[in-house]
């Protein structure tokens, strides 16, 4: 790729080494790879799947550096989930937005190294030069079984460097051995006799088809001469060797699905020769791939009989009755049937409270910091669409995706002690049973736990899930988890409406809607898991791994990079959502809005209500001041109110001098409520006139088979900004003004003294039901549309969202007002 | 090879000499002897080093009966019963 090109741009990294970290999950490759490229790295996702690709720099000494891609712990790369087969078309050289590694470390778990060396032993067949990086060594040898890293070296011809990865020993080691990686000589593995006759046979036979011709295929080693950094371009082949075609013919055999074999195994006289020898083989007894396997564990039984003497004293014997582990021993309790799930929901309880309520006052004082920050900023500007856009558009917006961070943080904090402890596989173990039998992981547990607080984090939680399905299925049910942002709604609705019967029913009232999310989320689960998310079913193979105490660092970095890839990834998408709600909710505007005349008139009419309809106007504008200090200033007021007719009959002056003169007369509080009063008309007016508004009187006709006037309607739009949102939004189309917590009595009132032309009530209790309803299971939260959207990558998913919720949510509160009004009419 | 069947819950650990290794009660063990279920369950569960000849203990069952923790190869790993019935044990 870079070697052919004679000038090389003056940044080019053309000395630069690529260095790919491999290793199964649970052996620290993280740990490594953090040791080697300290604070230099950068996280993304591979184009097309969502898979995280990080990658760091790593120097090596002197002026050398190594570009290092950290692959996703994998336990083969044969197996067909996302993160394996990114693992192999990056070895593989199959992926365009990767460069082909010159060198592979791969971080193999002293502690479990059969299963390590299984991947080990798929790395050598690829052909790249190879350095093992030996890690745990602490642990196995607590455990008596000393491995030699020198005995290891010998029997697998590369270098091996043995690490404990959390202490940074032998990193040093390690970058000086890249340059000393070596590819491993091919081992014969133990395949049984009529297996390798078969294999010779299709060997021989790709080879008279010459299969080379057919497509990228590339043999296995480059020269062992070759210095690192020179990559064979793709596409040009040295004229293959039978070795090449025997290790062809058993990737074929074996049934390797690599998209570089895509083209030969759909040819019709490979695919004949492939099903003759399969068959043949099946006749015998011998299934190719598990044969295979099996071979290569065979090798690694050799291997590890060399290497690894066991100090019989302290090596875990195959005995249960007496623990001698540590990992063992800590089992005993933590995945006890009481102590276990007694400790499983401390520690739950605890990540929930954190989330739900600790997280809150720094989430206010966030919020509330970012709204005096605009407030002061703008202090300045003219009254208008700037300033609204800076106060209301931007720093509403900051403040919509900072609110997250505290939650965030917090989740990843717990996440990474969890995980890192290796704790939260036994977890997933100890829930798994629960939530298989809607379709879902015991992984899922964190995600749908975190979601009561807020889906954001929740879904962000579902990183945890390797498979790629039971993840998707739990970030689509996540957000029907009753999360706090609906609490003030359901506050709002059950105490405006179900006050008169009691707290017992209340209470009943606000359970039912959690039971609702909860019932939805498992009906949908169980729906989508056995639809279009049948999972495979190796989706609950789960490593039960060494407990390790959690590195201070690993955690800060997990919960420093995933903070800030929420910020820039998602946040921005929040941001942008945010503002497009604001200009909809600001614009058309009124006509005289902005000049002011509106907001005189207004005043003006006020005023000569006041003085048509003398005291009983005032008592309506000033009651809802009744009851507070300034109240007795008002009934002053109100007994000089009647002086006001005579400045409106002197028709010489403008209106605003008529008001002044009017409140010249009169009590300058009055001045303020009127003008509050007008203020407050007027925003409802504006909002009303607003695409918003617009939304909501479009949105009637389809809302009022639910029970929904146009008023609910721009409730619910406004609620796309936050689900909380529509108490504030219904504040101002009431015309009552802020509504702030815990005081919503203003709001209660109005709603519940609102009429259609009829004289209907607008609100009934079975109405307060569906909209009910409605909160639960509705997806109408844009910083969910937007995590999700980054979480699958891409709209499609969220758009499936926003569809299958907001349908489900409307047939239910159909369901609900239909069949309500019919049981109360009959 | 000694039983370990004074643990309540495990019948198969007496006369029979095959088993599905979901059945197998905890504290017993056995060997491999074959690898059923449709192609990717048998790659992965091979791969994780259920072959032929392997020795396997069951660790114990979550609180909830389900899933189960074997031990093999000396690593701990949890199947769920429905994966762990592909798995054919000999006693002897």
């Amino acid at each position: 790729m870079s070697s052919c090109c004679e000038t090389s741009p003056p940044k080019s990294l053309a000395a630069d080494i690529t260095v790919a970290l491999a290793g199964n999950p649970n052996s620290g490759k993280t740990t490594v790879f953090n040791a080697l490229t300290g604070m230099r790295q950068k996280v993304a996702n591979y184009p097309g799947v969502t898979v995280e690709k990080k990658t760091g720099r790593c120097r090596l000494g002197g002026n050398r550096w190594a570009n290092v891609i950290d692959l996703p712990g994998t336990y083969s790369l044969i197996s067909r989930s996302p993160d394996e087969q990114v693992a192999m078309e990056v070895l593989r050289g199959l992926r365009a937005d990767t460069p082909s590694p010159d060198v592979v470390i791969v971080v193999v778990d002293a502690s479990n190294l059969q299963r390590n060396l299984y991947l080990v032993s798929q790395l050598i067949e690829l052909g790249h030069p190879l350095v093992v990086a030996l890690n745990m060594t602490d642990i196995s040898e607590r455990r008596g079984s000393f491995v030699s890293a020198e005995k290891l070296e010998t029997a697998l011809g590369v270098p091996v460097i043995p690490l404990i990865g959390h202490k940074k020993r032998g990193i040093d080691a390690l970058k000086s051995a890249i340059d000393r990686a070596r590819i491993a000589p091919l081992p014969q593995w133990p395949l049984p006799d009529p297996m390798r006759e078969e294999l010779m046979l299709v060997g021989g036979g790709l080879g008279i088809l010459g299969v080379d011709k057919l497509n990228q295929f590339k043999p296995r080693a480059k020269a062992v001469g070759d210095a690192p950094g020179s990559s064979v371009p793709t596409g040009s082949l040295s004229s293959p060797t039978p070795a090449n075609y025997l290790a062809l013919a058993e990737r074929l055999l074996i049934g390797d699905h690599a998209s570089d074999l895509d083209e030969i195994s759909r040819h019709e006289p490979v695919k004949s020769l492939l099903h003759s020898a399969a068959s043949r083989l099946t006749a015998l007894g011998i299934d190719p791939m598990q044969a295979d396997i099996e071979a290569h564990y065979r090798w690694i039984d050799t291997v590890t009989q060399g290497v690894v003497t066991t100090n019989p004293q302290t090596a875990p014997v195959l005995d249960y009755a007496q623990p001698r582990t540590l990992t063992q021993k800590v089992d005993a309790v933590l995945v006890h049937k009481i102590w276990g799930l007694l400790i499983f929901a401390l520690i739950m309880g605890t990540l929930f409270v954190s989330l739900f309520w600790a997280a809150q006052p720094i989430m206010n004082g966030l919020q509330n910091g970012v709204d005096w920050l605009g407030q002061i900023t703008t202090k300045r500007l003219a009254e208008g669409p700037i300033k609204d856009l800076l106060v209301s558009g931007v720093f509403k917006g900051v403040g919509a995706v900072i609110v997250f961070v505290p939650q965030i943080a917090l989740l990843f904090l717990f996440l990474s002690v969890l995980e890192d402890s290796g704790y939260l596989a036994r977890a997933a173990f100890l829930m798994d049973r629960l939530l298989a039998k809607v379709g879902l992981h015991g992984k899922s547990f964190i995600p749908l736990l975190s979601s009561f607080a807020c889906a954001i984090p929740g879904i962000m939680a579902t990183r945890t899930i390797e498979s790629r399905k039971d993840r998707l299925a739990t970030i689509l049910v996540a957000p029907f988890m009753s999360c706090s942002a609906r609490l003030p709604v359901y506050t709002l609705l059950i105490g405006t409406f179900f006050a008169s019967f009691g707290a017992m029913a209340q209470a009943g009232v606000m359970l039912s809607c959690y039971a609702l999310g909860i019932l939805a989320a498992a009906g949908t689960a169980f729906l989508f898991k056995r639809s279009f998310l049948k999972g495979a079913p190796t989706s609950f193979i789960l490593e039960l791994p060494t407990y390790k105490v959690p590195q201070l660092s690993q955690v800060w970095r997990a919960v420093w990079s995933n903070t800030r890839a929420f910020v820039t990834k998602a946040g921005t998408t929040i941001f942008c959502l945010s503002i497009v709600l604001w200009a909809m909710a600001y614009y058309p505007r009124l006509p005289g809005v902005d000049n002011g005349v509106r907001r005189d008139r207004q005043l003006i009419k006020d005023i000569a209500a006041m003085h048509q309809e003398g005291a009983r106007v005032m008592i309506q504008v000033t009651s809802q001041f009744r009851g507070s200090d300034e109240w007795e200033n008002v009934i002053d007021a109100k007994q000089r109110g009647a002086k006001a007719g005579e400045i409106e009959s002197n028709s010489t002056l403008n209106l605003q001098e008529k008001i002044d003169q009017l409140f010249s007369l009169t009590n300058p509080l009055l001045k303020a409520f009127l003008e509050k009063h007008a203020d407050q008309e007027i925003a409802s007016e504006q909002l009303s006139h607003s695409i918003v508004g617009r939304l909501g009187h479009a949105m009637e006709p389809i809302l009022k088979p639910l029970g929904f006037d146009w008023k609910m309607g721009v409730g619910l739009v406004g609620a796309f900004a936050a689900r909380e949102v529509f108490v504030s939004t219904m504040g101002i189309v009431y015309s009552v003004g802020e509504v702030e917590r815990n005081q919503t009595k203003k709001l209660a009132d109005a709603m519940r003294q609102d009429r259609y032309a009829d004289g209907r009530p607008v609100w009934t209790p079975l109405v307060a039901v569906s909209l009910l309803v409605w909160f639960v299971l509705a997806m109408q939260c844009m910083s969910t549309v937007a995590i999700v959207r980054r979480e699958t990558g891409g709209w499609s998913w969220p758009i499936f969202m926003i569809v299958y919720m907001n349908g489900l949510a409307y047939v239910a509160s159909l369901a609900v007002f239909q069949i309500g009004r019919h049981l109360l009419h009959a | 090879m000694q039983k370990a069947c004074d643990v309540a819950g495990c019948n198969h650990c007496g006369p029979v000499e095959t088993c599905a290794l979901h059945k197998l009660g905890i504290g017993c063990h056995g060997t491999v002897v074959g690898v059923g279920g449709d192609q990717p369950l048998r790659r992965r569960l091979l791969e994780m080093g259920f072959c032929n000849g392997v020795e396997v203990e069951v660790v114990r069952r979550a609180p909830l009966g389900d899933p189960i923790e074997f031990r093999l190869r000396g690593y701990h790993l949890s199947l769920r019963a429905d994966q762990a019935k592909h798995v054919t044990i000999s006693q002897k």
